[in-house]
């Protein structure tokens, strides 16, 4: 269980989030929708560590959490991934999925890669929940849905309790996107992950999560259940 | 024996990846139609032994722009640490001290220009050019201008000592360069030059350590620079305040007609040898085939440019 409460955040006079509280279970979606400047990015930056609330306190498994960075959001169990950032279009596969957590081994006294345990490590996380990918491939050679399994199958590997998804199916193909749902409700079934995500694509947010919630200007309009809502009501509170 | 394997799979053959290779034996074999005398062994030898210094400044500066940084100051090291040793050898330490004192030296520059680079965010160009202009008039103020000559024995041991016919320069050329390929290939911290390169927001994101890769990457490129320094004055016999400025061109074009990317994240050290010897036999091929006088450096940029092109319409038909 996941309790956000109250979190408010000002940018100098600018309050780009007004008192925003929500409860979600463990193993839920929440889709998380808005205009532009609705402070839904904003919301996931706090949630990730990456930006310090003014006010307001967030709740994990009963426990209160801090953190810092995303760095010690991640120690505590929040993984997230951001859409084209994180991956390097010039390596290859495994290399993208072990950067910064490389394995290595001895050869005499010299510590060298463990190339060939990280390619069977890489295939074997991607193959659990995706379809089959050569990891000697390098990324940017990739669709857009392809490497948004790679970057989201590389977040997960740390077993996270929850997980942080932005905007990352802008530029996905309609069988792209249809893979992508596919494989999140995978991931999400298989190891019972929380996850937020936020989307400008209604009818994913939709088909996707469990719960909805819309913020208009930085305030709370709209949070509830998937199937009670319809797109045109959640249009309805993002409008003005 | 495994381990063995696995170190020199690093140098894997791949007919598309090793273009370069066929570029240079390609136009190695074409002007021997013209200046047929470049298949005698005497000239190969030579252009082997001469090659090393370009090659030695070509992976060096290879391994800044495995980063997206250009390093300048490459020659001025050059010149800077092998003189400074050699002064420390002549106020008492033992020649192989001094020989080391002069890759410290190096790297210590690089180190210098990554901190300042990264820290302070100058640009790479701006910063290295400044620290080449300083390190130069330094040079100059020690040597007054003159060649610093009366060099050791055991200094000059690299480059006098022969093994059949084949000077010890090139066997311990080709260790350096193996030892280069698979530090690049096959080390944490060398795969991490490549990432950083290739996108170094996403490498911070993952927790690399982006500035200490990129300092390490310019005291790479500074220890070459002071090596290739050494190894050019262990042959010739003599350090000047001139020395090796004619080759940061070379070095410049080298990586660059080895399809090593000026943006970062690409390069290929087998390749950057193949540019680096490219370049030296186009120079050497000019001055040999006749080309007079006042020609000599246009006729060698020409080359040197279309070897770019060439390269250039490669990188478009394959992508990379």
């Amino acid at each position: 269980m996941m309790e956000v409460k109250n979190i408010t955040k000002n940018f100098g006079t600018v309050r780009a989030l007004s008192n925003v509280s929500f409860e979600l279970e463990k193993g839920r979606i929440l889709g998380l929708v808005g205009d532009n400047g609705a402070g839904k990015s904003t919301l996931l930056k706090i949630l990730s560590g990456d930006l310090q609330p003014t006010s307001g306190e967030i709740y994990l498994e009963g426990r209160r959490i801090r953190f810092k960075s995303t760095a010690d959001a991640m120690k505590i169990g929040i993984a997230i991934a951001y859409q084209f950032l994180e991956l390097v279009d010039s390596a290859r596969v495994w290399e993208n999925f072990f950067m910064g957590r490389e394995l290595t081994k001895r050869i005499g006294p010299l510590v060298f890669l463990d190339i060939e345990r990280m390619k069977h490590s890489t295939a074997k996380a991607v193959a659990k929940y995706g379809p089959e990918l050569d990891v000697e491939r390098e990324v940017g050679e990739l669709s857009g849905e392809q490497r948004q399994i790679i970057a989201v199958t590389r977040a997960i590997e740390a077993n996270p309790e929850i997980l942080l998804l932005d905007e990352s199916f802008t530029l996905l193909s309609l069988e792209g996107r249809k893979e992508i749902v596919n494989f999140l409700k995978k991931v999400n079934r298989k190891s019972d992950l929380t996850m937020v995500i936020v989307s400008h694509d209604l009818d994913l947010v939709k088909e996707l999560s469990h719960y909805i919630m819309v913020l208009r200007g930085g305030e709370k309009k709209f949070f509830g259940r998937t199937d009670e809502i319809s797109i045109d009501d959640i249009v309805r509170y993002m409008l003005p | 024996m495994k381990s063995a394997r696995y170190l020199l799979g690093a140098v894997r053959f791949n007919v598309v990846e090793y273009y370069t290779w066929f570029l240079f034996i390609g136009i190695y074999l074409a002007t021997g139609i013209f200046v047929p005398t470049i298949f005698t062994s005497a000239t190969v030898s030579n252009v082997l032994v001469q090659g090393t210094t370009v090659c030695l400044l070509s992976i060096g500066m290879t391994f800044v722009m495995l980063v997206g940084e250009i390093d300048l100051s490459i020659v001025a090291a050059a010149a800077f640490a092998p003189i400074m040793g050699i002064i420390s050898w002549e106020v008492g330490f033992p020649v192989p001290v001094a020989i080391l004192l002069t890759l410290v030296i190096g790297a210590v520059i690089g180190f210098f220009n990554g901190l300042m680079i990264t820290k302070l965010k100058i640009p790479s160009l701006v910063q290295t050019v400044a620290m080449w202009w300083m390190l130069g008039g330094i040079v100059l103020i020690i040597t007054r201008g003159e060649a610093k000559t009366g060099l050791p024995d055991a200094w000059m041991l690299l480059g006098r000592v022969f093994i059949g016919p084949i000077p010890l320069l090139v066997f311990f050329f080709i260790l350096v360069v193996i030892v280069a390929i698979i530090f690049a290939r096959r080390t944490v911290t060398g795969r991490r030059l490549y990432l950083v390169g290739g996108n170094r927001e996403a490498c911070g994101a993952m927790g690399i350590p982006v500035d200490r890769i990129r300092i390490i990457s310019f005291m790479i490129s500074g220890f070459f620079g002071a090596l290739a320094g050494y190894v050019l004055s262990a042959r010739m016999g003599f350090v000047s305040s001139r020395f090796a400025v004619e080759w940061l061109m070379p070095a410049i074009a080298a990586p660059v007609i080895a399809g090593v990317s000026l943006t970062g994240g690409r390069g290929n050290f087998l390749n950057v040898i193949a540019g680096a010897y490219l370049v030296q036999l186009i120079v050497m091929v000019v001055r040999a085939g006749g080309v007079g006088g006042y020609f000599t450096e246009f006729v060698q940029g020409l080359l040197v440019f279309i070897a770019i092109l060439v390269n250039a319409g490669r990188q478009r038909v394959t992508g990379r």
